[in-house]
C-alpha cells in the first residue's frame, strides 16, 4: 500500500520530438542508458531489436517511430525506459528523459477528442497534465505496446522450441 | 513475540526443512518397501526425521502433524528399541507413506497460507492399532488369540536342521540392577540369530512383556541355540560384560533340544510360562524319563513354534550388516530458483562490465604498458568463464527424484488394485534441464499410472496366460542424439490393436477411403492419444476416462518432444517420450552475418567449406547453387534471408555452412564463424513476431545477443 501511495500521481516524463511525455511511475522499472541493440530481421520498423537487460533478454522500440514520425539519431543523451506492461517487459527509447513529476488529478484532463496533436498521436494520449505552465502528453503504455499488434502476442509464441529442434 | 522477530521467515524455514526431510523419508521407505523389513539405518532415519518434523511441529504449533508424527515416531522407537518380529512390513510402510502424505498436504496447506485443518485422529487410531499390534498389546480377551496370530505370523519357515548342527543349552545371568534386562536379553537373542539355524529362548515374551525383565533377572535367561557355531563362538557374542554376570553354554543333544524347556504351564504349547526357570528344568530333569517324555509330548515347545528362524542356515536375517547397496546418491541442496535466476542475471552482467573494463578506451591510449594487466585480465576471463558454465550446468538435474515419485505411483496403484508390480528404473541419472523435469513429471506419472493401471494384468490372469505373476514396469532414460528418451515399458497385456481400431471406427476417426489393415501400428496406437479415448471398458479410480494421454501428448509436445508407442499384444506395451534434453542450454556455432550473431545447433551443421566463385551455380530463377566435392546444395545467404546490411556478399569471403536437416541439406552463407560454445537459449520475447527459421535468442560471452536459427524453419 505505501509504495502505491507514494507512486500515485507521480509521473516519468521524456521528451520526444518537441513534445514532453508522461508514464505513469508504476509501469516503468527502470531508467537505463543506451546499449546495443541486435536487430530482429523481419519485425516492424518500431521494433528495434532486442538488448540484454542483466541477463534478461528484452525488445526494445523506438517511441519516435512508433508515433510514425521522423527517426532520430541515437546520442548519449538517448535513454531506455524499461516499462512492465501486464507482465510484457519492453524497452521504449526516448530521446531524453525529463524529469519525475506529480501531477494532481485536477490538473489531468481527458485528451481531447479531436486535438491537434496529428491522429496517430492521439491514440496512445489518453488524457493532457499540466504541471505549472507545461503540459505533458500522459501515455497509455499498453496501447503504446499493444495497439495493432494483438496478432503478435499469440502467447504460445513465446515457446521459442514450439517448431524448433525437429 | 518480540519485535523484528519475522515468523514469515521461520515458517518458510519450516515448511521448507520439513518438505525436504518427507521427500528423503519417502524415497527411504520405497527405496525397501520390497524387503522383507527395515533395515536400522532406514528405522533410525525415520524414527528421526519423525522427531524433527514433531519437534518444529510443535514449535509452529501445528498440532496434528506434532501428534501424527509423534504416533509413528512411536512405532519406530519400538522398532528401534526391540525389533519385534511381527511386524506387517508392507502395512508399516504404507503407515508411513499415509503419514508422510498427511503432514505433506498439511504443509501445502500452510503453505498456500490457509489453516492446516488436517484431522489426525483417523491415522493415529490406525497408526495406534499398528503399535499395538506389534507391541503384542491386545486386549486382555483377544490376548490368547491374537497372540496365536502373531506366532504364526511370527515363525512361518520351518526350521532347517542339517546334520552337523551343534545343539547348545545357553543360560545367561544378567547383573543384578541392570535396567531393561529384557531388551538385553533380546540383544543376545539378536546376536545370536546372525549364527542360529534354530533358537528358542525364555522367558519368551522378552519384548512386550515388561515383567520378563524381572523374571529374567532372578532365574536368568535360557536360549536354546541350533547352530553350526562352536561353544567359543556362542561366547565371543555373548560376552560377559558389565550387564552379563554369567554365560553358562553346555552342549546339549538333539534329543533335548528338541524337548526345550520343561515347564509347569498349564496352557499347551503356545503360552510359554514366563516363570519357568532353570532350577524348575533342573527339577523336572529329576523325574523319570517317562514323565519327561510324557510332558515333553504335550507340553514342550515345538521347535519351530517360538523360534527366530533365518532363512538358510548360517544365513543371517536381514540386519544392517548385509543391507542392500545404496543406490548412488547425489547430495543436493536446494535453491530458490529465483536466486539461481538472480546469480544467472548477475553473472551475465559480471561478463558485460568485464568486457566494459576489458576494453576500455583508456586502455587504449597509446604507450601504455598493458603485459601484467592483460595477465591479469586472462586470467578473470578464465574464471568468469568457468563460472558460467558452471551456473549453465546448475541448470541440468538428474531425473532421480522425479523416477522416485513413480516409484511411489506404481506401489500405490498396484497395491489398491491388487496388483503385484515390480518397478525397475534404469538411467535414473541422467540429466536435464530443470524447466524439463518439471514439464514432463506430470505426463510420466499418468503414462506410469496408465502401465500399471491398463497395461497390467490381474495376477491371475498373468499366472493363465503363463507370465510371471510378479509384473514389471519399468522407466528408463538415456540419452541419445541430443534428447532425452524417456521409456515407460510394461510386460503387460500390450494395446489391443483391433479394439483400438473399432473405437475409432465408433467415433468416427478411421478414414472410409483407407482399409483397416492399410493403418500402421504405430498409426492405430496414435489414437489411444486423442482426446476422449480410452479403450477401458469401465473408468477406474486411476483412468481409463480417456483424459490423459491427449493431455501427456500436449505436454509433451509444449517442450518440443514426442511421444511413440510400441505395443506387441500379450506381451506388453512401451511409451517412448522423447524430449530435448534443455529447453535452455544448445551446443551451438556462432557466426556472424554483418553485425549481427547467429547460432545454429552443433547437432544439424555437417560441415563448413571454403568456397571460390567458380563452384556456385545460379538459376534463371535466381537461385543458387554450390557444388562440393560433385555434390549440389541449395544456397541460403542469410544476409539476403533476414535482409540485413553490411554482410558479405564475396562468396571467397564468407564461409559455407552445410546442414542437415531431415535429410535435406542446405548450405547457409555466413560472413565468417566465431566459434562453438553452449549457449543458454531464451525465447524471443513474446512482444515481438515470431520470425521464421528463429528459434530462440540467446546472450553470448561478451554480453552480446546472438539469434538462434532453428535448422528446421530455415528449410522449409
Amino acid at each position: 500500500m505505501d509504495e502505491r501511495d507514494t507512486q500515485k500521481g507521480k509521473y516519468v516524463t521524456f521528451k520526444s520530438g518537441c513534445e514532453y511525455f508522461g508514464l505513469k511511475i508504476q509501469y516503468v522499472n527502470e531508467i537505463i542508458v543506451f546499449q546495443e541493440i541486435t536487430k530482429i530481421p523481419e519485425s516492424e520498423d518500431y521494433i528495434k531489436g532486442l538488448i540484454n537487460l542483466r541477463g534478461k533478454i528484452i525488445p526494445v522500440i523506438d517511441v519516435r517511430l512508433r508515433f510514425k514520425q521522423e527517426p532520430f539519431e541515437y546520442t548519449d543523451r538517448t535513454c531506455i525506459i524499461v516499462v512492465n506492461v501486464k507482465n510484457i517487459v519492453v524497452g521504449l527509447i526516448v530521446e531524453q528523459i525529463a524529469e519525475v513529476v506529480e501531477i494532481q488529478e485536477e490538473n489531468i484532463i481527458p485528451s481531447p477528442s479531436v486535438g491537434k496533436a496529428d491522429k496517430s498521436q492521439n491514440k496512445y494520449v489518453y488524457a493532457i497534465g499540466k504541471v505549472g505552465d507545461q503540459v505533458k502528453l500522459l501515455l497509455d503504455p499498453d496501447r503504446l505496446l499493444n495497439d495493432e499488434e494483438i496478432t503478435a502476442l499469440d502467447p504460445n509464441s513465446g515457446n521459442a522450441e514450439d517448431e524448433g529442434d525437429e | 513475540m518480540a519485535d523484528g522477530f519475522n515468523t514469515e521467515d521461520m515458517l518458510d524455514m519450516y515448511l521448507f526443512e520439513n518438505q525436504q526431510l518427507l521427500e528423503k523419508l519417502q524415497e527411504t521407505v520405497l527405496e525397501q518397501k520390497d524387503e522383507e523389513c527395515f533395515d536400522e539405518d532406514a528405522i533410525n532415519e525415520i524414527f528421526r526425521t519423525m522427531h524433527t518434523i514433531k519437534g518444529s511441529s510443535g514449535i509452529m504449533m501445528f498440532d496434528d502433524i506434532t501428534a501424527v508424527s509423534h504416533k509413528l515416531e512411536d512405532i519406530f522407537y519400538v522398532l528401534r528399541e526391540s525389533h519385534p518380529d511381527n511386524v506387517p512390513h508392507l502395512q508399516l510402510v504404507e503407515h508411513v507413506l499415509e503419514v508422510s502424505d498427511f503432514i505433506t498436504s498439511e504443509l501445502e496447506k500452510i503453505e498456500n497460507g490457509e489453516a492446516a485443518d488436517g484431522d489426525s485422529s483417523e491415522i493415529i487410531a490406525r497408526l495406534d492399532k499398528f503399535l499395538k499390534q506389534i507391541k503384542g498389546e491386545k486386549d486382555t480377551e483377544e490376548k490368547k488369540e491374537a497372540k496365536k496370530d502373531t506366532s504364526a505370523q511370527k515363525f512361518y519357515i520351518a526350521p532347517v536342521a542339517s546334520n552337523s548342527s551343534k545343539y547348545f543349552r545357553i543360560k545367561i545371568t544378567y547383573n543384578e540392577g541392570v535396567n531393561l534386562v529384557n531388551v538385553h536379553a533380546y540383544k543376545a537373542v539378536y546376536a545370536l540369530k546372525e549364527i542360529a539355524e534354530d533358537l528358542i529362548y525364555s522367558p519368551e515374551d522378552i519384548i512386550s512383556d515388561e515383567s520378563s525383565a524381572e523374571q529374567i533377572l532372578e532365574n536368568g535367561f535360557d536360549i536354546l541355540l541350533q547352530t553350526q557355531a562352536k561353544e567359543a563362538d556362542i561366547r565371543e557374542i555373548i560376552k560377559e560384560g558389565y550387564d552379563v554376570k554369567r554365560v553358562d553354554v553346555l552342549e546339549c543333544t538333539e534329543a533335548e533340544y528338541k524337548r526345550g524347556f520343561d515347564d509347569e504351564e498349564e496352557t499347551p504349547i503356545i503360552m510359554i510360562d514366563l516363570d519357568s526357570s532353570v532350577e524348575e528344568i533342573e527339577a523336572k530333569a529329576e523325574r523319570t524319563q517317562e514323565q519327561i517324555m510324557e510332558e515333553a509330548k504335550s507340553k514342550a515347545l515345538v521347535p519351530g513354534d517360538f523360534v527366530i528362524q533365518s532363512k538358510e542356515p548360517g544365513k543371517a536375517k536381514k540386519l544392517a550388516k548385509d543391507k542392500p547397496k545404496k543406490s548412488e546418491k547425489a547430495t543436493f541442496i536446494n535453491v530458490d530458483v529465483a536466486k539461481m535466476d538472480q546469480l544467472m542475471d548477475l553473472i551475465g552482467e559480471l561478463v558485460i562490465s568485464q568486457s566494459v573494463v576489458l576494453q576500455n578506451p583508456d586502455l587504449k591510449v597509446p604507450g601504455l604498458s598493458l603485459d601484467n594487466f592483460n595477465k591479469s585480465a586472462a586470467q578473470m576471463v578464465k574464471i568468469s568463464t568457468d563460472l558460467q558454465n558452471v551456473i549453465m550446468s546448475m541448470r541440468m538435474v538428474p531425473l532421480t527424484n522425479t523416477f522416485q515419485k513413480m516409484n511411489r505411483i506404481v506401489f500405490d496403484v498396484s497395491r489398491k488394485l491388487g496388483k503385484d508390480t515390480e518397478f525397475v528404473t534404469v538411467g535414473e541419472t541422467t540429466e536435464v534441464d530443470k524447466n524439463i523435469v518439471e514439464h514432463i513429471s506430470d505426463p510420466l506419472m499418468h503414462l506410469v499410472r496408465n502401465s500399471v493401471d491398463h497395461g497390467i494384468e490381474m495376477p491371475e490372469d498373468r499366472a493363465a496366460a503363463g507370465k510371471t505373476e510378479r509384473a514389471r514396469v519399468t522407466l528408463s532414460a538415456k540419452t541419445e542424439s541430443g534428447k532425452v528418451w524417456i521409456t515407460v515399458e510394461d510386460n503387460g497385456k500390450g494395446l489391443d490393436r483391433q479394439q483400438i481400431l473399432n473405437k475409432a471406427r465408433n467415433q468416427g476417426l478411421l478414414d472410409y477411403s483407407k482399409p483397416e489393415s492399410a493403418y500402421t501400428d504405430k498409426e492405430v496406437y496414435q489414437f489411444i492419444t486423442l482426446p476422449g479415448f480410452s479403450t477401458k471398458e469401465k473408468v477406474t479410480e486411476y483412468s481409463g476416462r480417456g483424459v490423459g494421454m491427449d493431455v501427456v501428448l500436449s505436454n509433451i509436445a509444449s517442450i518440443g518432444g514426442s511421444l511413440e508407442i510400441e505395443s506387441e499384444k500379450g506381451k506388453g506395451s512401451k511409451m517412448i517420450l522423447k524430449i530435448p534434453l534443455t529447453l535452455a542450454i544448445i551446443d551451438g556455432i556462432v557466426m556472424r552475418v554483418g553485425d549481427t550473431s547467429f547460432v545454429i545447433e552443433t547437432g544439424v551443421v555437417k560441415e563448413f567449406v571454403s568456397v571460390t566463385e567458380d563452384m556456385m551455380i545460379h538459376d534463371p530463377d535466381h537461385r543458387e547453387f554450390v557444388m562440393i566435392r560433385g555434390e549440389c546444395y541449395p544456397v541460403l545467404r542469410v544476409g539476403d534471408r533476414y535482409h540485413l546490411t553490411g554482410y558479405q556478399t564475396e562468396v571467397e569471403k564468407g564461409m559455407m555452412v552445410i546442414m542437415e536437416v531431415d535429410g535435406q541439406h542446405v548450405c547457409l552463407f555466413v560472413d565468417s564463424l566465431v566459434g562453438k560454445q553452449e549457449i543458454v537459449v531464451k525465447p524471443i520475447p513474446t512482444y515481438v513476431k515470431k520470425v521464421k527459421g528463429l528459434s530462440g535468442c540467446t546472450q553470448l560471452g561478451d554480453g552480446s545477443i546472438a539469434l538462434i536459427l532453428d535448422g528446421a524453419g530455415l528449410v522449409d
